[in-house]
C-alpha cells in the first residue's frame, strides 16, 4: 500500500455499544464493512462523515487531519465526503440536475459550472435524459443513481455508502450494483461501503473489514476471507461451517463440545476448522466408505436456494449441508428427521486461531 | 351498524353538527342583505375592518419573522430545557384572553416591567394600534410556532446529514432544503395564527382599549354595534365569516389536506 489516503480510528459510544474501529485504505481502494445489525457499522460511517463526534481516535484523509479526539474537528460540511444511504434521500423539491448540482453549489462552484458538472454526472450513471425529472417521477433504481451522481459530483476524497442497495428490489439491486461497480472503478478517492449483503461486499470491495459488537474481528481481501473465516459470523457470511477447535495431534481435533473431528493435516494448538456445506454428504443408513467423520444427526431447518437446499443439522455439532433438491426428495429430508452425515477428513480445512 | 348504535352514536353526532352549524345558518338568515353594503361602508365598520386587516397582517409578518427562527431552534434542540420552554410558549394558547390583556398591561403599561423604562422615553404602547398588534401576536404566535415546529420536526434528519456532507452549512440547509419543504406547515401556521388574530377580542379590549379608528378592530366594532344597531353587527360578522371561509378554502385547496 502506498501513502494511506484514509487513516482512521473511530472510538465512540452509542447507547450501550462501545465502538472502536480502525480503518486504513489507499487511494482508489474500496473498503467493505460487514457485520451484524447494531454492531457499529453505521456509527463508523457517521463518525467519518463528521455527524457523530469521536470520543477517542482520529480521522486523517489524504494527509489532512479532519478530526482528533479532544482536538479541532471539521464539521461535516468542511469534510470532502460523499454520503449515500439506503434511501436515495433526494431533495424532493429539486429536479435531478439541481440535486446533483447541490454539492458543487454548496462548495462555491458558480451555478452554470455546477449544472454542467451535474449534467455530466447524470450522463455517467445513464440518466442523461432525466436531468429535469423531479424525484417523485423517478423509480427507486433511478433515484439511487441520482443519489450516486450527487454524492460524487463534488469530487469527495472519501465516499461513504451505508447499505446503498438494501432498499431496492432484487432485480433493480443487481442493475444498480453493476452501475455502482462501474462508477467506483473511475473514482479516485477512498470508498467505505457498509453492507450486510455478502454479494455487495464480494463484488464491490477490494478489502473487507468485519465489525462485530463494535470491534473489528477480521480484515482481508474477499478471497482471504472466503478461504479462512475467523468468526462464526464471517463463516455465515461466506457460507462455511466453522468450528473453534483444539489440535493435540495433526489428525484429530477436539471441538468445543468434546466431539472429535478427524482432519487431513492440522497445525497444533488452537485452530479453526472450516467445512464447506457442499462437502457434507447425507445418508439414510450409516455409510460404509472412506469418510472418517460420521455422525447421526437431526434436521432442524431446511431452506431452499434455487436448485439446492441448505439443511441445518444438530448434535453432536451444528452443521449445515448443501444438497440438491433431488437428494432432499430421495432421502425424505424434513425438519425433525434423523440422518447420517459424513465429511471426509481431507475436506476439513484448518488454520491457527 | 345496528339501530342501537346508529341511535346511540348518530344522535349525539347530529346534536354536535347542529350546535356547530345552526349559528352560521342563523347569521345568514337574519342578515339584512339589502343593507349589507351601506352597513359595512358607513359608520365605524369600514375603519374597524381596515384596522383589522392592518393589524392581523402585521401579526402574520411578526409570526413569520420572529416565529420561524424560534420554531427552527425548538425543532432542532433536544435539550431538556426545550420541553419546558415549549410548554411555557403554549400557555398563551390556553390563557383566557382577558388575562393575557392584563399581563400585557403589567408588561408594557406605564408602570409595567418594560413600560416603566419606555415611558420616560416618550414611548407609550397601551391603547395604541401597536398595542393591538402586540395583543394579537401574543395570542396568535403560539399557534404559528407549534405548527411550523411540527412541520420541521417531520423532516427526515438524514436529509440534513446528506446536505451537510454535500458542503451545506446549517443556514444553507435551512434556506435551500428545510424551508422549501416546510412551506405547507408555514402556510397552515400562518392561517391558524391569522384567524386567531382576526378573532382577538379579550386581550385587545383590555390592553388596547376600544378607540374607533385606532384600536377598535372588527370584533370590537361588532360588539359595540350589537348594542346600537344589530343589523350593522350581522353585516360586519358576515364579512368576517366570508373572509375566514375564503382563506380556509384557499389554504385547503393548496396546502392543507
Amino acid at each position: 500500500m502506498s501513502e494511506a489516503a484514509l487513516d482512521a480510528r473511530i472510538s465512540l459510544t452509542r447507547g450501550t455499544l462501545q465502538v472502536d474501529v480502525s480503518l486504513a485504505a489507499a487511494r482508489g481502494e474500496v473498503i467493505g464493512i460487514l457485520g451484524p445489525n447494531g454492531g457499529g457499522k453505521t456509527s463508523t460511517v457517521l463518525a467519518l462523515a463528521g455527524v457523530l463526534p469521536l470520543e477517542e481516535g482520529h480521522v486523517v484523509v489524504s494527509g489532512t487531519t479532519w478530526e482528533t479526539a479532544g482536538g479541532p474537528r471539521r464539521l461535516p460540511e468542511q469534510r470532502s465526503v460523499g454520503l449515500m444511504l439506503a434511501d436515495a434521500l433526494l431533495f424532493p423539491h429539486l429536479r435531478a440536475i439541481d440535486n446533483v448540482a447541490y454539492g458543487p453549489r454548496s462548495r462555491g462552484v458558480p451555478a452554470r459550472a455546477a449544472r454542467t458538472r451535474a449534467r455530466q454526472e447524470l450522463a455517467r450513471v445513464g440518466l442523461g435524459d432525466l436531468v429535469d425529472a423531479r424525484p417523485s417521477e423517478l423509480s427507486s433504481g433511478q433515484a439511487a443513481r441520482v443519489a450516486l451522481a450527487r454524492a460524487l459530483a463534488a469530487d469527495p476524497d472519501l465516499f461513504l455508502l451505508d447499505e446503498p442497495l438494501s432498499a431496492l428490489d432484487p432485480e433493480t439491486r443487481a442493475r444498480t450494483r453493476s452501475e455502482l461497480a462501474r462508477r467506483l472503478r473511475d473514482y479516485g478517492g477512498v470508498t467505505v461501503l457498509v453492507t450486510h449483503d455478502p454479494l455487495d461486499a464480494l463484488t464491490l470491495a477490494d478489502r473487507l473489514v468485519f465489525v462485530e459488537a463494535g470491534a473489528v474481528t477480521q480484515v482481508g481481501t474477499p478471497s482471504e476471507v472466503l478461504r479462512e473465516p475467523r468468526t462464526p459470523y464471517v463463516a455465515t457470511v461466506v457460507g462455511l461451517n466453522l468450528y473453534a477447535a483444539q489440535a493435540d495431534s495433526h489428525e484429530v481435533l477436539t471441538l468445543a463440545g468434546g466431539t472429535p473431528l478427524i482432519v487431513g493435516e492440522s497445525p497444533l494448538g488452537q485452530v479453526w476448522a472450516a467445512v464447506s456445506p457442499h462437502a457434507v454428504v447425507l445418508h439414510r443408513e450409516r455409510p460404509e466408505g472412506s469418510s472418517r467423520n460420521v455422525w447421526a444427526m437431526r434436521v432442524t431447518e431446511v431452506t431452499l436456494r434455487g436448485q439446492s437446499a441448505r439443511v441445518s443439522l444438530t448434535e453432536p455439532l451444528e452443521l449445515i449441508a448443501e444438497v440438491t433438491l433431488a437428494s432432499v426428495a430421495a432421502l425424505g429430508i424434513q425438519v425433525g428427521s434423523h440422518l447420517w452425515a459424513s465429511v471426509k477428513a481431507t475436506e476439513v480445512s484448518t488454520y491457527p486461531r | 351498524m345496528t339501530w342501537r348504535s346508529r341511535l346511540g352514536l348518530g344522535g349525539p353526532a347530529l346534536v354536535a353538527v347542529l350546535l356547530l352549524t345552526l349559528p352560521l345558518v342563523a347569521l345568514l338568515a337574519r342578515a339584512d342583505w339589502g343593507r349589507l353594503v351601506s352597513d359595512v361602508t358607513g359608520g365605524t365598520a369600514l375603519p374597524a375592518l381596515r384596522l383589522s386587516l392592518v393589524t392581523t397582517s402585521s401579526t402574520a409578518v411578526l409570526c413569520l419573522v420572529l416565529g420561524t427562527p424560534l420554531a427552527w431552534l425548538l425543532a432542532r434542540s433536544d435539550h431538556a430545557g426545550t420541553r419546558w420552554l415549549r410548554a411555557l410558549l403554549t400557555v398563551p394558547l390556553v390563557l383566557p384572553p382577558v388575562v393575557g390583556g392584563v399581563a400585557l398591561l403589567m408588561t408594557w403599561g406605564r408602570t409595567g416591567i418594560l413600560g416603566q423604562y419606555l415611558s420616560p422615553l416618550g414611548i407609550e404602547i397601551p391603547f395604541t394600534t401597536v398595542a393591538v398588534v402586540v395583543a394579537e401576536t401574543f395570542v396568535a404566535m403560539p399557534y404559528y410556532v407549534l405548527a411550523v415546529e411540527g412541520a420541521m420536526r417531520g423532516l427526515d434528519p438524514r436529509l440534513e446529514s446528506v446536505a451537510r456532507t454535500l458542503g451545506a452549512s446549517d443556514l444553507r440547509y435551512l434556506r435551500t432544503v428545510a424551508l422549501p419543504l416546510v412551506v405547507p406547515g408555514i402556510a397552515s401556521g400562518l392561517a391558524l395564527a391569522w384567524a386567531r388574530a382576526l378573532g382577538e377580542f379579550g386581550a385587545t379590549i383590555t390592553f388596547a382599549g376600544n378607540f374607533a379608528g385606532r384600536t377598535q378592530t372588527a370584533p370590537l366594532a361588532v360588539y359595540v354595534a350589537l348594542q346600537e344597531d344589530p343589523s350593522v353587527a350581522t353585516s360586519i360578522s358576515i364579512v368576517l365569516l366570508t373572509v375566514s371561509v375564503i382563506v380556509l378554502g384557499l389554504l385547503r385547496g393548496r396546502w392543507i389536506r
